[in-house]
């Protein structure tokens, strides 16, 4: 019974606290010695005057927590990666630049093989997983989608979403299981360089 | 949540208040609009909120756990018991690795706790043994890929912590993925690749020397 | 919940038969003790809180009236115990924080943990005075009607209701502060 009234995040508080807890046995036995060695409880009695009328008092009822499948059919990647070292932003930054991404001197290059492919981009923790943010560009006459951006120095998760599906890195090592039934790629960049 | 007007705002000529409650009303649809919890539903909102908030008291890396829910949301579409589940075992995972390897960089716990979505937490134990100035990346990166493309268990975590008692260098770990990987994508048999490369891979040892038996029983798995 | 089980085993034990308090015992020890981890934060204090609370129930049990609920009686000894080694302890109390398994000797695979919510939540509760903390954990943890609350703690009703509010309060400004960083 809770007050209908209450903030969700109160109303969390509540109903995580209400769980039942772990108790220790042990713990029950040594109350039970303590009371074998204790006198016999006494036989006086004190009259107890209650402010008022005695009500049921009702204590809460105990309540009581890739693999690279999709590959097949776009083919084999063939890119490698590379990186401007001097720091220097690479052609087309500006719009990843809008995509929100981190100030970093660490450029990265991604390709992605795709012949039969309308749309390809690039999703990760560098910008918010979300697919719209860093499109590929399909270079002419070939298969290959590419996209140049500057990452911070670190670990990064990523994946390509090709016409709407979500595809690993044929060229990265795997995370294993993204928890989502998918298998994010990883990037280990350096600084001033990446790998 | 927009806070209310302090006295001394309120001696501010009207014009200026009018702009700034303009300017204060538009920040929370940003904050909003950037916040990857915004668009989970309220069960969801609060509990993945506690997690995060747990992460950071722990010192634990936080900022994937947020990466996460917008992971989440967008493979998902939002499904709350989904990103929630994922989100709880995230947490777990980074808790056991900061457990087993301490005081680490946040890059090393993240990748160890992938680590541990495919590995033994006794196995995690033998890379406790630090060597200053030494990264674990490339090695538990390769360590999980592995396993995820299908080379027994047992057989990658003694091929890994065995390349890195001999103090393997990130290009060692680096260039045994690539074979290893060209070889599975050629037909190879997981595992069999991994024996294969592991006996031809010569060591890039890092600068540490050798050390002494006695000292490398310590190091041993369990 | 029977009371008549309650009163039955009460008439026992002052027959003469200890053994017949552990069935008291194990009847309120569950919830007595999600009560006094809640209430002190860790469970040592907790598990000294029950000991001196089953223990000074048996001791006073001849002094227990059957028209009153045992239930009843039992928590206002536990919530004066718990208030006195709230009192008695750092102010600042620590949180609950699960003891991880020493890892070799732990099973081979990821622990389904589901207790990061419990340290979530006593790391809240924690946060608020002790007062605050009570009376909330009576009200929507123990679910007590404000009369229930006052026989209980001997704090009258609007009092009570102030202090529940005061703790409702604290928790949202604890949400605004969190949710905004």
């Amino acid at each position: 019974m809770t007050d209908s009234e209450l903030h969700p995040y109160v109303e969390l508080i509540a109903r995580e606290a209400r769980r039942p807890v772990v108790t220790d046995p042990v713990a029950r036995d040594r109350i039970m010695a303590a009371v074998r060695a204790a006198s016999a409880p006494g036989h006086r009695f004190l009259f107890w005057r209650r402010a008022i009328e005695p009500r049921s008092f009702r204590l809460s009822p105990a309540l009581g927590g890739l693999l690279a499948a999709g590959l097949v059919g776009i083919g084999v990647i063939a890119g490698g990666l590379s990186t401007n070292r001097d720091g220097r932003a690479m052609a087309g930054q500006s719009s990843v630049a809008a995509a929100g991404l981190p100030v970093s001197d660490t450029v990265v290059k991604f390709v992605f093989l795709a012949p039969q492919a309308a749309t390809v981009s690039l999703v990760g923790d560098f910008n918010g997983w979300d697919a719209s943010k860093v499109p590929m560009v399909r270079t002419p006459n070939s298969g290959l989608w590419t996209v140049t951006l500057p990452l911070t120095a670190g670990r990064h998760l990523y994946q390509f979403v090709v016409d709407g599906t979500w595809i690993p890195d044929p060229s990265a090592p795997i995370a294993g299981d993204d928890g989502f039934g998918h298998a994010n790629s990883v990037k280990l960049v350096q600084k001033g360089s990446a790998l | 949540m927009i806070p209310l007007p302090s006295r001394t705002f309120l001696n501010v000529p009207r014009s200026l208040r009018v702009g700034a409650l303009l300017l204060l009303t538009a920040l929370p649809v940003a904050a909003q609009e950037t916040d990857p919890c915004f668009k989970l539903d309220q069960p969801t909102k609060y509990p993945v909120e506690s997690i995060i908030d747990s992460a950071r008291t722990l010192g634990l890396p936080w900022m994937p756990l947020r990466s996460q829910v917008c992971e989440g949301i967008a493979k998902t579409k939002g499904d709350g018991k989904r990103i929630l589940a994922a989100l709880r075992d995230h947490f777990n995972r980074l808790k056991l690795a900061q457990t087993t390897l301490g005081a680490v960089s946040d890059d090393e716990l993240e990748a160890a706790a992938t680590v541990l979505k495919v590995a033994k937490p006794s196995q995690l134990v033998a890379f406790r043994e630090r060597q200053k100035g030494r990264s674990d990346l490339e090695a538990f990166t390769v360590w999980t890929d592995l396993i995820t493309r299908g080379v027994p268990s047992e057989d990658a975590f003694i091929a890994i912590s065995k390349l890195w008692r001999d103090g393997a260098d990130d290009a060692t770990f680096r260039s045994l993925w690539k074979d290893v990987q060209a070889d599975i994508s050629q037909g190879l048999n997981p595992g069999a690749a991994l024996q294969n490369r592991v006996r031809e891979a010569p060591v890039r040892a890092t600068a540490k020397p050798p050390q002494p038996e006695g000292q490398k029983e310590n190091q041993s798995s369990r | 919940m029977d009371m008549s089980d309650d009163a039955a085993d009460v008439q026992r034990v002052l027959a003469g038969d200890v053994d017949a308090y552990a069935a008291l015992v194990d009847r309120y020890y569950d919830r007595c003790a999600r009560f006094a981890i809640r209430m002190l934060g860790n469970r040592d204090d907790a598990e000294d809180a029950l000991q001196a609370t089953f223990l000074r129930a048996y001791k006073a049990l001849n002094r227990y009236q059957e028209r009153d609920r045992f239930s009843a009686w039992l928590y206002r000894i536990l919530v004066n115990q718990c208030r006195s080694i709230a009192a008695r302890r750092a102010h600042r109390e620590r949180v609950f924080v699960r003891e991880e398994a020493l890892l070799l000797n732990a099973p081979d695979r990821t622990p389904n943990w589901t207790g990061e919510e419990e340290e979530f939540v006593q790391r809240v509760l924690s946060e608020l005075d002790p007062l605050l903390r009570e009376a909330f954990l009576l009200k929507y943890i123990e679910e007590l009607s404000y009369e229930e609350m006052s026989a209980l703690t001997g704090v009258g009703v609007s009092a009570l209701k102030m202090r529940v509010k005061r703790a409702c309060d604290r928790l949202r400004d604890r949400w605004e502060r969190i949710k905004n960083d």
